[in-house]
C-alpha cells in the first residue's frame, strides 16, 4: 500500500514527491478513492501527472494533445484493436496466419482460445454456409451467440441456434453493406458445455496491466473474480439471459438478484473449489493456461498497437472454463469496471488500483526491476518470464494475494535505498563543491603568482603538500571500495545510474566512485553511512525484495489455500 | 450390541482394499510352489507381518460393526428434567413461528424472513437458567466462581489437558512436497481408522480431504448405495412439510455468504432430505431433545427427532466444497451431524456437549485472561454471549472454507469437538485489545462488524498466547 512508503520513505528522498502529484479523472468511484488515498491532488486543467480518462477522450482529445514527458495516461490509442470484439478476433486470426506462414505452427496452435467467430454483416455468407454444414451434420442444437460491436455490458446479446431466429435482424437495414450505419455485429459459436458450480454458469474477470508495449511489459493480478449468474444454468432454453449471461449488468435487472450477493468468488476460492474435483495439478494447469492466453492475446497485438510512453492499460479479461477445464476468452475490457458493490469489492479494487499506480511509479522511486509489485505480478518483459522448473507454480493467478506484506518489504527497502542514494549524492555534491573551490582558490594564486615574483616559492611548496595529501587519500579509498560493504552489488550501481545526484544540488558534473568514495572518507558522518550500508545488505539478505522468488513450493502453496501451513506464522503487530 | 458370524466378517473383508493387497502378497510369495498347506502360508505370514496387518484389519472391521448406541439418558438426573423442558419450551416455539408464518400469508406487507425455532441466543439463554444443583465433591476440575455464566456441576476435563492435547498444531512443520505425495497415497491405500485420524490430525491436502472422510465414514465402497438412498429421500421431498419453509429461510440466509450462496440449492436440498431421513434417529449420537408426543398437537417432532434450528445450512455449506455430487455432500453432512455436531444442540453432560464446550472456555478464559473476563462482565456482553456463535456453528461464516474445513480435519482427527474450545480462546484473544477498550455492549458489536480475517493457525496461535 502506498502507505507503506509514505512512512518509510522521508521526504526529502523521493525523486518526486507525491504531495507535488496531480490527477485528473472524471470517475467518481473506487478510481477517485484510490487517487485520494495516495494523497495525490485533484485538477482540472491540464497540469495533471496522471488522468484516468474514459476511451471516448483518447479517441476524440488524445491525438491533438501534446503530452508532458512525465505525464501518464490510462489508455493505448489504438487500443481497441484489441478491445473490441470484431478487431480483436480479426487480429487474432491475422498473427495465427503469420505465424504459420512463418512455419511456427506449434504456436499457431496455441491461438484456439476463441470460439469460431464471424464478422457480420460482412461475413455473412460464410456463416451461413458453416451455419448450414454444421446443421447438414445433424448438429441442429448448435447455438450461436450474436454480439453488437461497439457495446458492453452484455447489451444486444442474444443466442439462437436456428437461422430464423437472425432473420429479424438480418431483413432490417442492419443487413445492408451499402448502409454505414449499419450496426456491425459478431456471430460465435456459442460454449455450450460451461463449467458449472452449483448448478450455476460462471466466467473470470482477470486483470493485467500493460506497461509497455515494446517491450511487452505485463504485469497479472493474483486476485480477480468469477462472476456467477442467479439462474440455473439450462442448455435447452436459450432465451433467457439470465440463465446465459454473466455480465452484472445484466444479471442486476433479474427479479432474484441480490444486491448484497454480488454474485461473486474470488479466484482463490474458485480455486479450492476446483481442487477438490480436478486435483492440484490439472488445476495450476488450467491457471497457467490462462496466464499464457493473456500473454498471447498481448502478443498477437504487439506490433499493431502504437506503443507510448505516456500510456498504459488495466485490462479486464473475461474468461470462460469450459467443462474440461479449457479457457477461451471472450472478451477484453480496456475499462473494467471500477465500481463496487460490496466493502470487500471496495478494498479489493481500490487496492488493485493503489497497485497500478506504484508500478506506473510517478514518484520515481522504484528500480523498474521488481518482478512483485503489491498483488501484480511481473509475467512478461519481452518475453514470458519463466518460473523455475521446481516451483509448484505454474503462475501466481489464484494465488493467495499477499499484497500488505510484499510492499511493506518493498518500501522498506526502497526507503533505504533511497536513503543511500541521497547521502551519496549529498556528499558528492559537497565533494564537487571543495574540489570547485579548491580549483578556483588555486588559479587565484596562480593569478597571483604570475603577477607577485617572490610568492611563487611559497605556492609551489603548498601546492605539493596538498598533492600528496589528495594521493593519499587515494589510496585509502582504493582499500575502501575492496571493503565496502553492500554497495557494490550491481543493483545498486544501477540505481546510481537511475538517480544521478538526486537532490544534490546543481552539479551535474560525472562523478567518479572513488572520488565519490574519497569523500565518504572525509565525510565526518561516515559511521552513519557504513550502518546505512551495513542495515541495507542485512535487509537485502533478509528479504531478499528486488529479487524474483519463486514459491517455496508447497509452503507456498499451503499459503495459497490458506490451510496447510502450520508452522508459526509471525504476526506482524 | 450387534454380533457378526465368520461369513459376515468375510463379506467385509472382501469390501477391503487392504484385504486383496494381503492376498496379493501371499500370492506373490507362493507363486512358484503348487502345493500349498495352511501351515505354509501362517509361517509366511508371521515372517512377512502380514498376520500382523490381518489381525488388525479384522478388529476393525468388528468395532466399526459395534453399533454406537444413542444417548437417550444422561448420568445426572437435573440435565434429563432440563432437557424435557427444552422441548417443551421449543414445541411452543414452534406454536409462535406456525402463527407468526399463517400471519404473513395472509399479510404480505408482514414479511419477517427471520422465521426460526431456536438460534444460539436461544440455547445459551436456557442453559443460563441452570441453577447449581447439590453442591458436588465429585467434579474438582472446575473452579466454582460466582462471576460465571455457567455454574454447575458436571464432570469436565481439566482445561490444561485440552490446550496439551492441542498443543503440538504450534510446533508443526511446513510438509515438503515429497511428504505430502506420501500423505495422498497414504489416504488412497489407508483403511484403519486409527491411521487416518492420524492422518487427519497432522495434514489433509486439499484434493484428498474428500476421500479420507468417506473412508473415515465407511463410505468408500458405497457410492451407488449412497445414490440410491439420496434419490429416495429426494423424491419423499415432494411431500411439503412446514419445515421446509423454515429451511428455505434458513437457506436464504446462508445465500448471503460470499462463500456459499453457489450451492444455496444444494443446500437446501440436503436439508429437506435430512429433516426426512428416518435413519438419522438411529444413527445419531445423542438425542437433541427427550422425544416426547404433545397430544392432539398440530406438529410433532420430525422424523430425525429433533427441531431444524438457525442457522442448520451452516453445517452443509463448507462440505459442498468437498465434492460435486451431491449425494455425497448429504452423506457426508450427516454423519458429521449424527457424529459431532449433534453434542453442540444436546443438552447433556457429555465431554463434547455445548455445556461442557461452554464451561471449558469460561475456564480458560476466566484464568488466564482475567482481566478481559471481569471486563466483559462489566460491561454486560459475557464471555460466552460473546462467542456462542461461532462455537456452536463451528466458525463458519466467521473463517474462509479452507480454514473450516481444517477446523473439520481437528474433528475427525480427535473424534471430538475440543478444537472448537481452542479455537474460541484463541479468537477471544486475538480481539482482546479491542474488546477492553469497549465501553459497552455496541462497542463490541461494532469490533466485529468491521472487515476481519480470522484464521485456524493464527486462532490456535493466540489461544497460547500468554
Amino acid at each position: 500500500m502506498s502507505e507503506y512508503f509514505r512512512k518509510y520513505i522521508k521526504k526529502e528522498h523521493y525523486a518526486n514527491h507525491y504531495s507535488n502529484l496531480k490527477f485528473k479523472t472524471s470517475f467518481r468511484n473506487c478510481i477517485l478513492e484510490a487517487f485520494k488515498r495516495r494523497l495525490w491532488k485533484e485538477t482540472d486543467g491540464d497540469d495533471w501527472d496522471i488522468m484516468w480518462a474514459e476511451k471516448e477522450w483518447i479517441h476524440e482529445v488524445m491525438d491533438h494533445t501534446h503530452l508532458q514527458s512525465n505525464q501518464k495516461i490510462n489508455h493505448f490509442r489504438n487500443h481497441y484493436e484489441l478491445t473490441r470484439k470484431d478487431l480483436m478476433i480479426k487480429n487474432f486470426k491475422r498473427y495465427k496466419k503469420n505465424l504459420e506462414r512463418e512455419g511456427k505452427n506449434e504456436e499457431a496452435n496455441n491461438y484456439n482460445f476463441f470460439p469460431l467467430t464471424f464478422h457480420l454483416p460482412s461475413e455473412y455468407p460464410i456463416f451461413f454456409e458453416e451455419f448450414k454444414r454444421q446443421s447438414n451434420n445433424g448438429d441442429t442444437k448448435t447455438a450461436w451467440i450474436m454480439k453488437p460491436i461497439g457495446k458492453s455490458q452484455g447489451k444486444g446479446i442474444f443466442i439462437f441456434n436456428k437461422i430464423q431466429q437472425i432473420s429479424q435482424w438480418k431483413n432490417t437495414l442492419r443487413y445492408n453493406q451499402d448502409n454505414p450505419q449499419a450496426e456491425a455485429y459478431i456471430v460465435q459459436k456459442y460454449i455450450a458445455d460451461p463449467l458449472l458450480i452449483g448448478g450455476k454458469k460462471f466466467d473470470m474477470r482477470i486483470y493485467l496491466l500493460c506497461t509497455s508495449y515494446q517491450p511487452l511489459t505485463l504485469y497479472l493480478y493474483r486476485t480477480g473474480f468469477a462472476r456467477f449468474t442467479h439462474h440455473r444454468y439450462d442448455n435447452e432454453d436459450i432465451s433467457n439471459t439470465y440463465v446465459h449471461l454473466t455480465n452484472v449488468a445484466i444479471q442486476k435487472t433479474s427479479d432474484n438478484y441480490d444486491e448484497k450477493l454480488g454474485g461473486k468468488w474470488n479466484l482463490q476460492t474458485l480455486k479450492l473449489y476446483l481442487m477438490t474435483k480436478y486435483g492440484q495439478e490439472k488445476v495450476a494447469e488450467t491457471f497457467y493456461n490462462i496466464q499464457m492466453l493473456m500473454i498471447r492475446s498481448l502478443q498477437a497485438v504487439q506490433k499493431i498497437i502504437i506503443n507510448d510512453k505516456h500510456c498504459f492499460e488495466l485490462y479486464g479479461f473475461d474468461i470462460l472454463l469450459d467443462a474440461q477445464l479449457k479457457p477461451w476468452l471472450l472478451e477484453v475490457n480496456a475499462s473494467p469496471s471500477m465500481t463496487s458493490n460490496t466493502p470487500v469489492d471496495f478494498e479489493l479494487k481500490c487496492g488493485l488500483l493503489d497497485d497500478v499506480f506504484t508500478i506506473i511509479d510517478l514518484e520515481k522511486v522504484l528500480t523498474g526491476n521488481e518482478e512483485q509489485i503489491g498483488g501484480f505480478d511481473l509475467i512478461c518483459k519481452g518475453t514470458p518470464i519463466k518460473l523455475p522448473i521446481n516451483s509448484t507454480f505454474t503462475t501466481y493467478l489464484g494465488a493467495f494475494n499477499n499484497r500488505q506484506q510484499q510492499l511493506k518489504k518493498i518500501a522498506k527497502s526502497t526507503a533505504i535505498r533511497l536513503a543511500q542514494t541521497y547521502q551519496e549524492g549529498q556528499t558528492k555534491a559537497i565533494e564537487v563543491g571543495s574540489k570547485g573551490q579548491k580549483e578556483k582558490e588555486e588559479k587565484d594564486k596562480q593569478m597571483r603568482s604570475s603577477s607577485k615574483g617572490p610568492q611563487v616559492m611559497q605556492n609551489g611548496v603548498n601546492g605539493s603538500i596538498k598533492t600528496t595529501n589528495q594521493s593519499k587519500q587515494n589510496t585509502i579509498v582504493k582499500r575502501n571500495t575492496t571493503n565496502l560493504p553492500a554497495l557494490g552489488t550491481v543493483q545498486n550501481k544501477s540505481n546510481i545510474k537511475r538517480y544521478p545526484l538526486q537532490n544534490a544540488g546543481q552539479q551535474s558534473q560525472p562523478i567518479q566512485q572513488s572520488q565519490s568514495n574519497s569523500s565518504k572518507k572525509n565525510n565526518p558522518n561516515e559511521d552513519s553511512m557504513l550502518s546505512a550500508n551495513q542495515k541495507l545488505q542485512k535487509l537485502t539478505q533478509e528479504s531478499k525484495i528486488n529479487q524474483f522468488q519463486p514459491y517455496k513450493q508447497q509452503s507456498q502453496y499451503n499459503d495459497v489455500m490458506g490451510m496447510g501451513s502450520r508452522n508459526l506464522q509471525k504476526n506482524e503487530e | 450390541m450387534q454380533q457378526l458370524d465368520n461369513q459376515e466378517i468375510l463379506m467385509k473383508l472382501k469390501s477391503q482394499k487392504q484385504f486383496w493387497d494381503i492376498k496379493k502378497k501371499i500370492k506373490q510369495g507362493f507363486s512358484d510352489q503348487q502345493k500349498i498347506g495352511i501351515n505354509d502360508i501362517q509361517k509366511f505370514a508371521q515372517s512377512c507381518e502380514i498376520e500382523d496387518q490381518l489381525i488388525k484389519l479384522i478388529s476393525h472391521i468388528l468395532k466399526k460393526s459395534k453399533k454406537r448406541e444413542t444417548l437417550k439418558e444422561d448420568q445426572i438426573e437435573f440435565l434429563n428434567t432440563s432437557k424435557i423442558k427444552w422441548t417443551e419450551l421449543l414445541f411452543k416455539n414452534l406454536d409462535i413461528v406456525h402463527q407468526k408464518a399463517k400471519n404473513q400469508e395472509e399479510d404480505d406487507t408482514n414479511t419477517d424472513s427471520k422465521l426460526y425455532i431456536y438460534d444460539e441466543k436461544n440455547l445459551l439463554a436456557f442453559l443460563q437458567t441452570f441453577k447449581q444443583q447439590q453442591p458436588s465433591v465429585l467434579y474438582q476440575n472446575v473452579q466454582f466462581q460466582s462471576n460465571k455464566l455457567l455454574n454447575i456441576n458436571i464432570p469436565l476435563k481439566s482445561a490444561q489437558q485440552i490446550l496439551d492435547k492441542y498443543q503440538y498444531i504450534l510446533l508443526q512443520e511446513e510438509l515438503p512436497e515429497e511428504k505430502i505425495n506420501k500423505i495422498r497415497k497414504q489416504i488412497e491405500n489407508e483403511h484403519l481408522d486409527t491411521e487416518l485420524e492420524k492422518i487427519a490430525q497432522t495434514y489433509v491436502p486439499n484434493g484428498e480431504r474428500c476421500l479420507l472422510y468417506l473412508k473415515y465414514f465407511e463410505f468408500d465402497h458405497q457410492e451407488t448405495v449412497l445414490q440410491q438412498n439420496f434419490a429416495k429421500l429426494q423424491k419423499e421431498c415432494s411431500n411439503q412439510l412446514f419445515f421446509d419453509e423454515l429451511l428455505e429461510i434458513d437457506g436464504h440466509e446462508i445465500s448471503e455468504d460470499t462463500f456459499y450462496f453457489v450451492f444455496q440449492e444444494q443446500i437446501l436440498t440436503c436439508l429437506k432430505c435430512f429433516i426426512r431421513d428416518k435413519t438419522i434417529k438411529e444413527n445419531i449420537r445423542i438425542q437433541l431433545q427427550n422425544g416426547m408426543k404433545k397430544e392432539h398437537a398440530e406438529f410433532q417432532l420430525p422424523v430425525t427427532g429433533f427441531f431444524p434450528f438457525k442457522n442448520i445450512s451452516k453445517y452443509v455449506a463448507p462440505l459442498c466444497y468437498l465434492s460435486t455430487k451431491i449425494h455425497i455432500i448429504y452423506a457426508l453432512f450427516k454423519e458429521f451431524f449424527c457424529r459431532y455436531f449433534c453434542f453442540l444442540h444436546a443438552i447433556s453432560s457429555e465431554y463434547n456437549s455445548i455445556l461442557s464446550l461452554c464451561m471449558q472456555i469460561e475456564e480458560i478464559v476466566s484464568t488466564r485472561s482475567p482481566k478481559l473476563f471481569h471486563h466483559l462482565k462489566v460491561i454486560g456482553c459475557d464471555t460466552l454471549k460473546l462467542i456462542i456463535h461461532q462455537l456452536i456453528y463451528c466458525f463458519v461464516g466467521d473463517m474462509d472454507p479452507p480454514h473450516i474445513l481444517t477446523i473439520y480435519d481437528q474433528i475427525i482427527g480427535h473424534d471430538s469437538l475440543e478444537i472448537l474450545v481452542i479455537l474460541c480462546v484463541g479468537f477471544l484473544n486475538k480481539y482482546k485489545p479491542k474488546l477492553l477498550l469497549a465501553k459497552n455492549y455496541e462497542n463490541v458489536q461494532q469490533i466485529f462488524q468491521e472487515l476481519r480475517e480470522d484464521k485456524f493457525q493464527e486462532l490456535v496461535q493466540f489461544a497460547y498466547k500468554q
